[in-house]
């Protein structure tokens, strides 16, 4: 059976819970994530985790990771150390698959050959719901055949499929064509040291510090910076400070904040120092509605720290705002104002190589 | 019918009364000297300045023309893009005048005035220059880099833009970085005339494989500070004239191939251009070569002040709207578009 989701999210409760039908009855269902498509079964049942992995062709004792939908359920199923947690809740939800120890409470099937087993909360409502109302963890596996690549539509799924394998799916929820995002950066938290087993978009190296291969990967961790603001927020204004040298990818970072907003013509603000736009409302974007204006400023330009007082950035400190603040190091004692009444966000940029930039972030300074 | 047209859009508090296509006079307080030290626009200086100048400027222009306040029949005022609070000045004495005198207010885009800056006359009506529509508008500037579709009177159609910097900021970064201050452009274009424009480091040129008619300049920032980054402080002074010209050339050759480009797209080969950038001789060289190859003309602002911030250019786009009727009562309310877009003021 093949469902629409609509794009508005009008029939997301329906979805969800002929989804979570399919998974109690043993079916393999095709979902969207924020990533690319993904098969769905049940973890805990044996046979639906053996049909997915004969769907697969995936050989025994190759791990498959899970979705769950918060951190304390991924507790429950796997070991968390005292260390591991900042990190853990700096990037989930978010575009990164985490290994960690596994308490066997899934089928063994899904865990790697040493006990391990892979965890996802994606930052996609969709899955969050089908997730966090089902009673066992999901599987998160890309929707494609083993060492093949993985699909942004159904179309593109279906053609690769042949009918035997066809068959094999109970349900398919298509959510039309996803943005072409990686799938997602699996880190490797068991070692001594975080190892990364694959890039997706967002690269982390250490809690707190990125790694980001060139512009377009830059917008992406902007995006993933503001949805993770946007929860140690709680519904206050957010401000990043951006500081690095000329050429590091702050513009670029801001763009891709503001394309989460849905604002896309970001330009660079050095000339006039600073730019305001409305955020458009949108029914399925949460942010929209809590925040109404996006200020893009840049004190690239200024040279004495109390002409901060002339250029009018402490009259939005008590509106819903989002604040992007280009050259932040130069504005002097504005920064307790923002302490005070904002979420204050500090983005650091540096220079590997021409192209690749390490980007360190801290909330609330 | 006489409008006195204001803007306060940047760092020249402008002030002028136009009749028609004709300006009776134009008076300007530019603040460059006083943010030349600094490095660029500096906000307060810029508001207070304007603030401090704007009533003079007003009354030195209406002087000039021989004629008083009782004479004026329209305010045209800027009112976007630009600094906000700059803005602000301008607009709050447009809307007092409007209001004083019972006479409309007609808001203008600042972008709009650049568009026409090649058709503004002197008092006596010259250059004479017929509409000619269609026209391709190229508009560079500190803030600014766009391609127009210039319809007809106050019709407009954006064909692409810069989606990072300016082509104008760029010039005034890269002249920072090779340690000279602002405006840099000046500097950039000297330099690179000393060495007769040789493009020795061959800068890459961003997005020339792409379709589209958009530009992008933010990466060319970071070429030359890896390009700089490998020079000892000597061969950096030896290469100074060589870089500065290297990268004029990857900024104005950027312009001149999207512009090719938007002719060959809308076979549109009349070219009308505006902005701070348009006053380098370097890119009036390379684009009368383009268009001469394509059969068309290129205008350029007829006289200097054009090409940079004022508002003669505004007053005559005022002209134009009042004759399409296109005015708010006396003394109404108009918000201040930082962002305001061309698209948002076509008919």
């Amino acid at each position: 059976m093949r469902i629409r989701l609509s794009q508005d999210g009008t029939n997301l409760k329906d979805v969800v819970s002929k989804t979570q039908e399919v998974l109690s009855s043993g079916g393999l269902v095709v979902f969207p994530s924020d990533t690319v498509y993904g098969l769905l079964v049940d973890a805990k049942q044996e046979e639906a985790v053996s049909k997915l992995i004969a769907f697969k062709n995936r050989p025994i004792g190759k791990a498959i990771s899970v979705f769950v939908s918060s951190i304390e359920e991924l507790a429950s199923h796997a070991f968390i150390t005292s260390n591991q947690k900042p990190l853990l809740e700096s990037l989930l939800p978010g575009p990164f698959t985490v290994i960690l120890n596994s308490r066997h409470t899934v089928s063994n099937l899904l865990e790697s050959e040493t006990g391990t087993l892979g965890f996802r909360i994606p930052d996609y409502e969709p899955v969050r719901l089908v997730s966090k109302s089902y009673r066992n963890p999901i599987t998160a596996t890309s929707a494609n055949l083993g060492g093949r690549h993985p699909h942004y539509s159904i179309e593109s799924l279906l053609n690769q499929l042949p009918k035997e394998k066809q068959a094999m799916i109970d349900l398919i929820v298509d959510a039309g064509k996803l943005p072409r995002n990686k799938p997602s950066t699996v880190l490797d938290m068991t070692q001594d040291s975080l190892q990364i087993v694959r890039k997706g978009d967002i690269i982390t190296s250490s809690k707190n510090e990125y790694r980001s291969p060139s512009p377009k990967e830059t917008r992406k961790l902007g995006a993933f910076l503001l949805r993770q603001s946007e929860k140690k927020a709680k519904g206050k204004p957010i401000v990043f400070l951006m500081t690095g040298e000329l050429g590091t990818g702050k513009t670029e970072m801001s763009r891709g904040i503001a394309e989460v907003l849905g604002i896309p013509q970001v330009v660079s603000p050095t000339f006039v120092v600073s730019y305001e736009y409305e955020i458009p409302h949108s029914a399925s974007n949460r942010l929209n509605n809590t925040y109404k204006q996006f200020v893009h400023a840049d004190l690239y330009n200024i040279m004495e720290s109390d002409e901060m007082e002339h250029i009018g950035l402490d009259q939005y400190l008590d509106k819903p705002v989002i604040m992007v603040i280009e050259w932040g190091e130069r504005m002097g004692d504005f920064i307790h104002s923002l302490q005070e009444k904002t979420h204050v966000v500090l983005v650091t940029f540096s220079h590997v190589n021409e192209n690749e930039r390490i980007i360190r972030v801290h909330h609330s300074l | 019918m006489n409008i006195l047209a204001i803007d306060t859009s940047a760092d020249d508090t402008s002030c002028a009364i136009i009749s028609g296509r004709k300006v009776l006079a134009h008076v300007e307080y530019s603040q460059i000297a006083l943010h030349a030290k600094w490095g660029g626009i500096l906000p307060s200086l810029a508001k207070r300045a304007h603030e401090e100048r704007i009533d003079w400027v007003i009354q030195k222009t209406l002087r000039n023309a021989h004629l008083s306040l009782a004479q004026i029949h329209g305010i045209g005022v800027t009112y976007g893009p630009g600094l906000a609070i700059a803005l602000e000045v301008g607009i709050r004495k447009a809307v007092e005048l409007s209001s004083t005198l019972t006479i409309p207010l007609i808001p203008v885009n600042h972008m709009e005035g650049h568009l026409y800056s090649s058709f503004v006359q002197n008092a006596k009506g010259n250059p004479t220059r017929p509409f000619q529509f269609p026209y391709l508008g190229l508009l560079v500037s500190g803030g600014h880099t766009e391609l127009i579709l210039f319809k007809d009177h106050l019709t407009y159609e954006i064909l692409g833009q810069t989606v990072d910097d300016a082509a104008g900021e760029a010039l005034d970064k890269a002249a920072r970085m090779l340690g000279f201050g602002y405006p840099g452009g000046p500097v950039i274009e000297t330099l690179s005339q000393t060495v007769k424009h040789e493009d020795r480091y061959i800068f890459p040129r961003p997005m020339m494989k792409s379709q589209d008619l958009q530009f992008s300049f933010s990466g060319l920032k970071t070429a030359l500070l890896y390009k700089i980054q490998k020079m000892s402080e000597e061969e950096k002074i030896e290469a100074l004239p060589y870089l500065a010209s290297s990268f004029q050339e990857a900024v104005m050759k950027s312009l001149i191939k999207k512009t090719e480009r938007a002719i060959l797209k809308t076979g549109i080969s009349r070219l009308v251009v505006g902005g701070g950038v348009s006053v380098n001789e370097r890119l009036r060289t390379l684009l009368r070569a383009l268009v001469k190859s394509h059969g068309g003309i290129v205008q350029f602002p007829p006289y200097k002040y054009l090409n940079f911030d004022n508002s003669a250019m505004i007053g005559i786009v005022a002209s134009f709207r009042a004759e399409e009727g296109l005015m708010l009562s006396p003394g109404s309310h108009i918000d201040r578009v930082p962002r305001l877009s061309l698209l948002q003021s076509t008919q």
